[in-house]
């Protein structure tokens, strides 16, 4: 009997969950004139008849811990319904494009701020006769190169020395 | 919903729950008193997390270092060695560490394919900084791949070697073996690897040229910071935190699951910049132009063209990858120029593909089984 009205109310649910996510998809890709929908004229009767359920099931038998393992199922569907609905908006062009637009203002807004930045952390640290990161990166560099260019020779060290082994005495 | 229906709804629950309502089962009862010892134990084990938290011991399989350049390292693991032909595994670069693939003992790939028998070699590319903001695709196929195949045919002392690429690793090390004939590579693996990027799915559309300016982006921030790589990823799988954090709190009660748990975690909040070049360079050939699958790509003056990939070829897809889909990785298949090849798809998304106990059932030992045979 539990069993059946838990399937129920999943069921139930789950209906109404999808044509929630639907009024959701439709609000985040509408244009702005449009007038904006109300998403929760959809939950209203979802919670309310789920709660009625859940009373009814109270009254007909012992709580078990069986219902935490349905409410942890309720959890991970409803979990699990919203990554879906997520993702599909957030798989829109329209999303992409709105993305890119904050991205570009972002970019847009940090490149002066960070190129005053640097510059003016650069003159405090050579007012202070300390090392920028950008000297300390070239310094990196200059190793790395260094370490290449030892590579490079033990190499050619190591062609020229099997080639004297090779070559008859 | 209106606090007056509510209050109706809270009356009706609260009348139909009490007198009316029968007595509890011995096995109710019995139930209940575990559910209570399993919320003392997580009680228990969230207080140990919290107030005293121990730094999970990842990566544990024996290994030595063999070489490195800059940050990038070569290690090789203790195996019996088993099998003759090394491999060569080359996994993501940036993004996350590579302990993912040796997260604890008996639940790590390294480990599984050590115990194989096989001489594992893993390629760590290292953490990276401004100083490798030069770093570039080109020079990880033309130079440093190279010379690490070169490190494992040296030290292993054979005359051949398997790569294997997971992720990122595998479309790139594919550019080296088809534009490296030179390098003796028996066997070439693709696990979870994008190569026809028309088909990967949200990053795909993100990062399209309509949409993100790579160039911008690049000369704007030098690299991409570890946190950017971060919000990316979670992005994608905006959920997935929460989703964590239930479960984490419905089994907090099981030791083993705390410790696989932190351990994960630890590796699921490290991620790794990105080289501004490599970004730039992986973005614009492979995500917007897809010029890998399209054989429009050039490194070192080679044109790389997966056609010349002759030695046998395995492909591991997961059906619930987000992140390289099934059908995006499986293209590897139709553009290799192998007689001997072939694609499998297994149950798990981009990372339970390789680490967990899905993988240690389904991934490991068909990987293993394939290689076996052909090693």
């Amino acid at each position: 009997m539990a069993d059946t009205t838990a399937n129920q109310l999943f069921d139930l649910w789950k209906k109404q969950f999808e044509e929630g996510s639907q009024a959701w998809t439709r609000l985040m890709t509408q244009t702005p004139a449009a007038a904006p929908a109300d998403p929760f004229a959809f939950w209203r009767p979802v919670l309310d008849q789920g709660l009625q359920t859940w009373a009814k099931l109270f009254s007909q038998a012992p709580a078990s811990p069986e219902l935490l393992t349905q409410w942890k199922q309720f959890l991970d569907q409803w979990i699990e319904a919203w990554s879906k609905v997520l993702g599909q908006t957030m798989g829109t062009e329209h999303f992409a494009k709105l993305m890119g637009q904050s991205l570009d203002q972002l970019l847009t807004a940090q490149a002066p701020i960070k190129k005053a930045g640097d510059q003016a952390i650069e003159q405090t640290l050579q007012a202070l006769n300390l090392p920028s990161r950008t000297q300390l990166a070239a310094v990196a560099k200059q190793i790395v190169e260094l370490e290449d260019r030892i590579e490079r020779l033990e190499d050619m060290l190591g062609t020229l020395l099997r080639r004297l082994d090779k070559e008859p005495r | 919903m209106g606090q007056e229906r509510f209050a109706d709804v809270v009356e009706r629950f609260t009348n139909g729950f009490g007198a009316a309502a029968p007595a509890a089962s011995p096995e109710v009862v019995t139930q209940w008193q575990e559910e209570l010892d399993k919320n003392f134990r997580r009680l228990k084990n969230l207080h140990q997390m919290v107030a005293n938290p121990t730094e999970p011991k990842v990566g544990q399989t024996p290994r030595e270092e063999i070489y490195k350049k800059n940050k990038s390292r070569l290690y090789r693991y203790a195996s019996s060695r088993r099998h003759r032909t090394p491999i060569l595994f080359v996994p993501n670069l940036g993004i996350s560490r590579p302990y993912i693939f040796d997260l604890l003992p008996n639940g790590s790939f390294i480990e599984h394919m050590t115990r194989e028998g096989f001489d594992f070699y893993l390629l760590d590319w290292g953490v990276f900084g401004p100083e490798d903001n030069d770093l570039s695709v080109e020079t990880c196929v033309t130079k440093l791949l190279p010379r690490m195949a070169q490190k494992v045919l040296e030290t292993s002392g054979t005359d051949e070697l398997s790569v294997l690429g997971y992720c990122m690793g595998a479309p790139i090390s594919a550019c080296f073996v088809a534009t490296h004939p030179d390098v003796p590579v028996k066997n070439f693996i693709n696990m979870a690897g994008p190569i026809d990027f028309s088909k990967v799915g949200l990053f795909g559309l993100w990062l399209s040229k309509e949409y993100f300016s790579v160039d911008r982006f690049v000369d704007t921030f030098g690299s991409v910071p570890a946190d950017m790589v971060k919000a990316g990823f979670k992005l994608i799988k905006p959920t997935m935190d929460l989703s964590t954090n239930v479960n984490l709190w419905w089994n907090l009660w099981n030791d083993k699951y705390v410790e696989g748990f932190q351990a994960l975690n630890k590796w699921a909040n490290e991620y790794v910049a990105f080289p501004g070049e490599f970004f730039r360079q992986w973005v614009r050939d492979f995500y917007q132009e897809n010029r890998l699958y399209r054989g429009e790509l050039v490194m070192g003056g080679r044109p790389v063209r997966l056609g010349n990939i002759t030695c046998p070829v395995f492909v591991v897809g997961a059906k619930e990858d987000y992140i390289a889909p099934p059908e995006c990785v499986r293209a590897l298949i139709d553009a290799v120029g192998s007689r001997e090849k072939e694609y499998i798809e297994l149950p798990g998304g981009h990372i339970s593909l390789i680490a967990g106990r899905g993988a240690a059932l389904h991934c490991w030992p068909k990987v293993s089984g394939w290689l076996a045979p052909h090693s």
